[in-house]
């Protein structure tokens, strides 16, 4: 009676993902995998946690599940649920089961915004057991070897209601994240975007001015992203400034003197 | 006399008896009277009884102020439209008011200045509008934290921005704006591209010390950074251009001045160059300044570098020693070790004379450290100042020096009482001993004091800071109340819960027993809470965290009107077990008043952190509220510590048991803290899951009520 929801092919990563590494992380990574541990992004957003897992199933030749978490996601929605077909009940497996049934990666994308209940069911995957129970089926499935569960998690945002618990955090390998330095991040934007060199510096460059701004009006900076979305734009031939303004002044602030700032500044070096 | 000269004359020997019936004898003490009522005489009906009315008016307050107004109100209505006139009257009359008959005068009789400042009125730009802006766009470019404020100079001291009240030098209202933006993008540069590094002030000061050599120096160094700010920031610098000096003969010299300095429109030339060149141009015409060109007071800049030099060397050393410290292998307690470890930093190419924070990179031991932000921040304004990390910084500091300098900073010293804190009541508390395992009793004495209110302006600039952000505080706290959250699987309730039945489906289908729970309601649960809370005002708050917990309190209060919670704010401090404080800001009882943001305001850092009895004092005091949640918040930058062992396990044995006790009693608490290091005892105090650490002080404001609101949902 069981089935799957996910269809083997389509989660290959077929074509080899741009991703400039920044350290040690696909080492890391591999060596995490290959020791059968479980793995926690850490990092803020838009700085390629997302392209990175990509790369690493791409690397790795698995194909991945992503679930992107959200606060009304219960334990169920991963593991599966019955569903009432033709006055049959039917058991549907979850994205998580769909993954640990075939060995592949499982991507929780902001594992934390996720109802409580889910941390829960991802521990006994996560130490040396490796298993799933699945309660509703009384069964207890064990994941191959190539299974492997990687989950991110944005420390700037959550509250302490919802920071990830030390007993979930303590099962996985933490690989932290940060925006790219100055030339990697310019390295990426050309790539990303296809601007010009000069146009990826004053790119990056106004990347640092928002992030001197974080905390102080802004909640973050402009994430690599956002720059990489300016670039485009402006490959484009949208004007720079205009270019700027609509890719990430106005993703960054609403305020009116913060959004001046981010446009007067980016007037100083376009 | 014709009959029309003669009808004249009579008509202006009524308008002058009528001025006398109203203005009295000091009428005829005006010199020009003649003049003046032909002039009058010639003015319409209406302009003429707009003056009998005023000058009655005016007399009433002073009859000398009102011939004068008579005497000079013919012009008055010459040089400008009638409304304006009226605007002038208020002028002069609001000028009487505040300072007294001779300003009124010289306000009065301004006429043509009243008029320039009426016409630029459309035109100007305030420093008030546009300073919120301003403080943005400088952090944006980065460097030391330059707090902009209004002065009739236009200077920085290397930690502020001093900008003029309005400006209204051109004709459009945006091009002042943009003079503003140039004015503060210039004096920027002088703080970043090395304009005032410790050698050049030094050597300004022992050399240069007149007004013409750093008039020269001021204009010499400006050639310097526009090249530089060039480089970096074309579009600032077509900025420039635009709005410099048209008139030729200006024009002319600046181009003779670039010309003959020329050695400084380079990427590597340095504010010494700049000092170099002075001998060369003090034969020669100056340019006069541009419109975005402060000027240079070197006195200013003096204190304001050397008193933060020495702060800063302080804290740095500090750091570095936490730093050993912290590294040190855990079973060497010998106090030698830790000074043999290499500490070691490399900060980068800085040729260029950019401050190069990023660069900066510190080694213990060979082995790379990653340094909090506080210390880059540190370590970068360092570098503004002497372009490098000076060697002697990397000395361990002498031990005790740091609390030496508190105190002296705080103007107390060990034994004295504050006298500008009311007393309110003592009381004894005991104390828990983790060695001996037991309370001692009675051991500790606590007096509860009133803060002192300090100035207001504190909330209303903090209000304005966060503008934006409460805002958005304030809309996620609307949303609690009116957040109706569904409470699923009930026995009854306003709506069916499909997943509920879908499940009893499946039991009943494998033949289990269907479960009733079905229904989801929609309830607002009835908000009852008290909160207290605890605001550490030890010395090592001093600053920004002082500023921060100011600041948290403004916002969370703001917020707190709108939940209608009742909450308590108190500080806490101490010098050892004989001398323990609470310092109240808002008891239970009282509304978000005047004196509550003036206390706030007032908060100042004081002496330590006796932590435990600080929480038995006020968390007796929450229990006698009546809520049926309680709860303790206590806003906190580090371990508890205080004189006479009340430091190390000690002192967090101690805490851990107030709070267990607090438990008991059924009071929740909760820490904030900025320390970084909490994770090592928090959770040993606190419980795993009731603390929160706050990695960015400037953080600490949102994040406060952010989290008070999440606790509390
Ligand atoms: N190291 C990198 N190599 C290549 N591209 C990158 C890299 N870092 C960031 N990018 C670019 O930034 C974009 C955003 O990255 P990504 O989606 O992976 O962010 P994320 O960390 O998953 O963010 P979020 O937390 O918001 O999901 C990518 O689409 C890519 O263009
Ligand atoms: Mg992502």
């Amino acid at each position: 009676m069981s089935k799957t929801t996910i269809k083997n092919e389509q989660n290959f990563v077929k074509n080899k993902p741009y991703y400039e590494s920044v350290g040690d992380e696909v080492a890391v990574f591999t060596a995490a995998y290959e020791n059968q541990l479980p793995i926690l992004l850490k990092g803020p957003t838009g700085c390629g946690k997302t392209r990175f897992i990509e790369y690493m199933a791409w690397h790795l030749k698995l194909p991945m599940v992503t679930v992107a978490c959200h606060d009304d996601l219960t334990a169920s929605d991963l593991i599966g649920r019955y569903l009432i077909k033709g006055g049959e009940t039917v058991w549907i497996d979850g994205p998580l089961t769909s993954a640990v049934r075939h060995g592949y990666i499982c991507y929780l994308d902001e594992i934390v915004e996720a109802r409580k209940d889910t941390s829960v069911v991802i521990h006994p995957l996560c130490d040396g057991r490796r298993l799933l129970p699945i309660e509703k089926l009384g069964e207890l499935l064990e994941a191959p070897g190539s299974f492997c569960l990687a989950i991110s998690y944005n420390p700037g945002y959550q509250s302490v209601l919802k920071d990830l618990k030390q007993s979930t955090r303590q099962r996985f390998v933490a690989l932290e994240f940060d925006y790219p330095d100055a030339a990697t991040e310019e390295a990426i934007v050309i790539k990303e975007s296809g601007v010009d060199e000069p146009t990826a510096h004053k790119l990056v460059k106004l990347g640092h001015m928002t992030r001197n701004l974080k905390g102080n009006g802004l909640e973050e900076g402009a994430s690599t992203r956002l720059l990489v979305n300016a670039g485009k734009l402006i490959h484009s031939n949208v004007a720079p400034v205009h270019a700027v303004d609509t890719a990430i002044s106005q993703a960054l602030t609403d305020e009116p003197d913060m959004f001046q700032a981010v446009h007067e500044l980016s007037r100083s070096i376009f | 006399m014709s009959n029309q000269s003669r009808q004249n004359l009579l008509y202006r020997i009524r308008i002058q008896k009528d001025l006398e019936k109203i203005v009295g004898p000091a009428l005829d003490r005006l010199s020009n009277l003649d003049a003046v009522i032909s002039m009058i005489a010639n003015l319409n009906d209406r302009q003429q009884v707009f003056i009998y009315q005023w000058a009655g008016l005016i007399a009433e307050s002073n009859t000398e102020l009102a011939a004068h107004f008579v005497s000079f109100a013919p012009e008055a209505f010459d040089s400008m439209i009638d409304a304006d006139v009226q605007k002038w009257i208020d002028l002069f009359l609001k000028n009487y008011d505040n300072h007294g008959l001779g300003k009124a005068i010289t306000s009065l009789e301004d006429i043509s200045g009243f008029t320039i400042a009426q016409k630029n009125k459309g035109v100007r730009c305030s420093l008030q509008q546009t300073s919120v802006f301003l403080q943005h766009f400088i952090r944006g470019l980065g460097g030391r934290e330059l707090k902009i404020s209004g002065n009739d100079e236009t200077y920085t001291n290397t930690e502020g921005l001093f900008l003029p009240e309005s400006i209204s030098l051109f004709p459009q209202p945006k091009q002042n704006f943009t003079v503003y933006k140039l004015t503060a993008a210039h004096l920027w540069a002088q703080t970043w591209y090395g304009t005032w590094r410790i050698q050049v002030l030094e050597k300004l000061t022992a050399e240069y010390n007149d007004q013409k050599s750093l008039n020269i120096f001021n204009r010499l160094e400006s050639i310097r950074l526009n090249y530089r700010i060039a480089r970096d920031f074309p579009g600032l610098s077509r900025e420039f251009s635009e709005f410099e000096n048209r008139d030729p003969k200006v024009v002319a010299l600046w181009k003779l001045w670039q010309d003959r300095a020329n050695d400084l429109r380079s990427p590597t030339a340095t504010a010494i160059d700049t000092i170099g060149n002075i001998r060369h141009f003090e034969d020669i015409d100056m340019p006069a300044l541009q419109s975005y060109q402060g000027e240079i007071f070197l006195d200013r800049i003096r204190e304001t570098m050397l008193s933060r030099i020495e702060q800063e060397q302080i804290a740095f050393q500090k750091s570095l020693d936490k730093l050993r410290d912290d590294n040190a292998p855990k079973d060497e307690t010998d106090d030698d070790f830790v000074a043999k470890q290499m500490l070691e930093v490399s900060d980068g190419d800085s040729d260029d004379g950019e401050p190069s924070e990023t660069n900066f990179q510190l080694t213990l031991d060979g082995q790379p450290i990653e340094l909090s932000d506080d210390l880059k921040n540190l370590a970068g304004s360092i570098m503004q100042d002497f372009g490098e990390i000076p060697d002697q910084y990397m000395d361990p500091m002498e031990q005790g020096e740091y609390s030496d300098a508190l105190l002296s900073q705080n103007g107390e010293s060990e034994g004295d009482t504050d006298p500008d804190l009311n007393e309110t009541g003592t009381f004894q508390y005991d104390e828990w001993d983790c060695t001996r395992q037991r309370f001692r009793e009675d051991f500790c004495t606590l007096r509860e004091l009133v803060v002192p209110p300090g100035d207001e302006g504190f909330i209303s600039e903090t209000l304005e800071k966060y503008r934006g952000a409460l805002r958005v505080i304030k809309k996620c706290f609307e949303a609690v109340l009116g957040e109706s959250r569904p409470q699923r699987r009930q026995p009854d309730g306003d709506d069916i819960d499909l997943d509920a039945i879908v499940n009893a489906h499946v039991d009943m289908a494998l033949g289990k027993d269907m479960s009733d729970h079905l229904y989801t309601k929609y309830r607002n649960q009835e908000r009852n809470v008290a909160v207290m809370f605890m605001v550490d005002m030890s010395g090592s708050t001093l600053g920004w965290v002082n500023n921060a917990e100011r600041e948290s309190l403004v916002l969370l209060c703001e917020a707190l009107q709108l939940l209608g919670d009742r909450y308590a704010i108190y500080g806490f401090s101490g010098r050892t077990n004989k001398r323990c404080e609470v310092y109240s800001i808002k008891d239970f009882k009282e509304n978000y008043s005047l004196e509550v943001r003036q206390r706030i305001s007032g908060i100042r850092p004081k002496a330590y952190t006796r932590m435990g009895v600080a929480i038995r004092h006020l968390g007796q005091i929450l229990q006698k509220t009546h809520a049926r949640t309680k709860l303790l918040i206590t806003l906190s930058d580090g371990r508890p510590e205080d004189y006479g062992g009340y430091k190390g396990q000690y002192g967090i044995e101690d805490t851990r048991h107030a709070l267990l006790e607090m438990k008991q009693s059924g009071v929740h608490a909760f820490c904030i803290t900025i320390d970084s290091e909490a994770q090592e005892y928090l959770p040993h105090m606190y419980g795993t899951a009731n603390y929160a650490v706050i990695d960015e002080v400037e953080k600490l404001p949102l994040k406060v009520a952010d989290i008070y609101r999440r606790l509390t949902t």
